[in-house]
């Protein structure tokens, strides 16, 4: 198989995901279309050093965090104050699910990046703790504590939409 | 770890049996870690089912497109080996050993044959000369026989990117090549080479290089001194 079809294969069906994950980083379309073709370029000209069949979702998690990190670095902005832009993905149901949904997706916007790409990661990207250690390239004990804390904050803002 | 972060641990799966066993021990005794272990898990529910962004129409074509044009090589992986490849042909088509090899087989090749290829039939050195000097290429004084053999005819022969003259001495004795080579050949005087059976002898003269290629090194000798002898009476 040619360096082309195995990236066909093993990294193009993660597109859409690699997207929403893009997505909710960064607040915006554009930015995250940005974010996810820099991270698919990387990825292709890494792809010699992929083994194929491994993990090669955690493996594009880490390109898209690093090509992020550096994203901000070069703003000189840390990741804890990103500024979220518009009102989130467009949400179905009925107008009580509607309406939940939405004050979901702004609570998660409202959580500072860095412990919202943890529960990202863990909650709607579905990885495990120890790949969301490689990905973020911390400890397990700070992965723990970041999804803790970024759901504790959710909460918190949910709550008190509800008072 | 506080009990708070262990018991999301608990929720997402991520402790060993042991510590699992001792959070859920300290669940029994807490309702606040029991009611914030609900809340969590309503959570992660509703994360779950919130609807994926997708993106704007046409990202996936533009993807792919700005991949296949990351894998189009640059002109410069082309530009590099090209330059070198001329560079590499420029310097051997100086090196006598190289021209040695060229006029050989271009020898070999000709002479296989029933009829020598040549396009101007004469055994008149005149008259080789006049045909030579019609396309361009100014020959020296062509001996019109040596070692009994006699002048037969000529043709332009490729060695390599160039045209050299080639012209095909014959009789029973053997057979002879004369080429004149253009371009610079990196030749003091003279040079002498033994290919695959043929002798070749390289002299310089009047500004252009001449090679003589015969299977039998007296028929190369004897060429090269009444070459030489025209070469002179011509002066």
């Amino acid at each position: 198989m040619t360096r082309e079809a195995l990236f066909e294969t093993e990294a193009m069906p993660h597109l859409k995901r690699l997207y929403a994950a893009a997505y909710r980083m960064t607040g915006n379309p554009a930015d995250a279309e940005d974010l996810v073709q820099e991270t698919l370029l990387r990825a292709y000209r890494a792809f010699d050093r992929y083994t194929p069949g491994t993990n090669a979702k955690a493996w594009l998690y880490t390109i898209l965090q690093r090509v992020r990190t550096d994203a901000l670095r070069k703003r000189g902005r840390s990741p804890a104050t990103v500024e979220l832009e518009d009102d989130g993905p467009p949400v179905r149901g009925g107008q009580d699910d509607a309406t939940a949904m939405r004050d979901l997706e702004g609570a998660l916007r409202a959580v500072p990046e860095s412990f919202r790409t943890a529960v990202v990661l863990r909650d709607l990207e579905d990885l495990s703790y120890a790949e969301i250690a490689v990905v973020l390239e911390v400890p397990l004990g700070t992965v723990m504590s970041r999804i803790h804390r970024g759901r504790a904050l959710i909460r918190a803002t949910l709550s008190g939409r509800k008072d | 770890m506080s009990d708070e972060e262990r018991v999301t641990a608990l929720l997402d799966g991520a402790l060993d049996a042991a510590e699992r066993e001792e959070v859920e021990r300290l669940l029994e005794g807490r309702p606040d870690l029991r009611a914030q272990l609900e809340e969590e898990r309503a959570l992660r529910e509703g994360l779950r089912a919130l609807p994926a962004p997708e993106p704007r129409p046409g990202f996936e074509a533009r993807m792919r497109a700005s991949l296949r044009a990351d894998r189009r090589p640059s002109r410069l992986r082309f530009l590099l080996p090209l330059a070198a490849a001329l560079f590499l042909v420029a310097w051997l088509r100086g090196v006598p050993s190289f021209v040695a090899f060229e006029v050989a087989r271009d020898h070999s090749k000709c002479f296989s044959k029933s009829t020598v290829p040549a396009k101007v039939w004469s055994d008149d050195p005149a008259v080789v000369a006049a045909w030579f000097e019609k396309q361009g290429t100014r020959m020296p004084l062509l001996p019109e026989g040596a070692a009994h053999l006699t002048l037969v005819g000529a043709r332009y022969c490729p060695l390599g990117d160039r045209s050299a003259a080639h012209v095909y001495y014959a009789g029973k004795q053997g057979r002879l090549s004369l080429f004149v080579v253009p371009g610079p050949v990196r030749v003091a005087s003279t040079y002498d080479r033994e290919v695959w059976g043929r002798h070749v002898h390289f002299l310089q003269t009047a500004g252009a290089t001449v090679a003589l290629v015969s299977e039998e090194p007296e028929i190369v000798n004897a060429f090269s001194r009444e070459f030489a002898r025209s070469v002179a009476a011509a002066r």
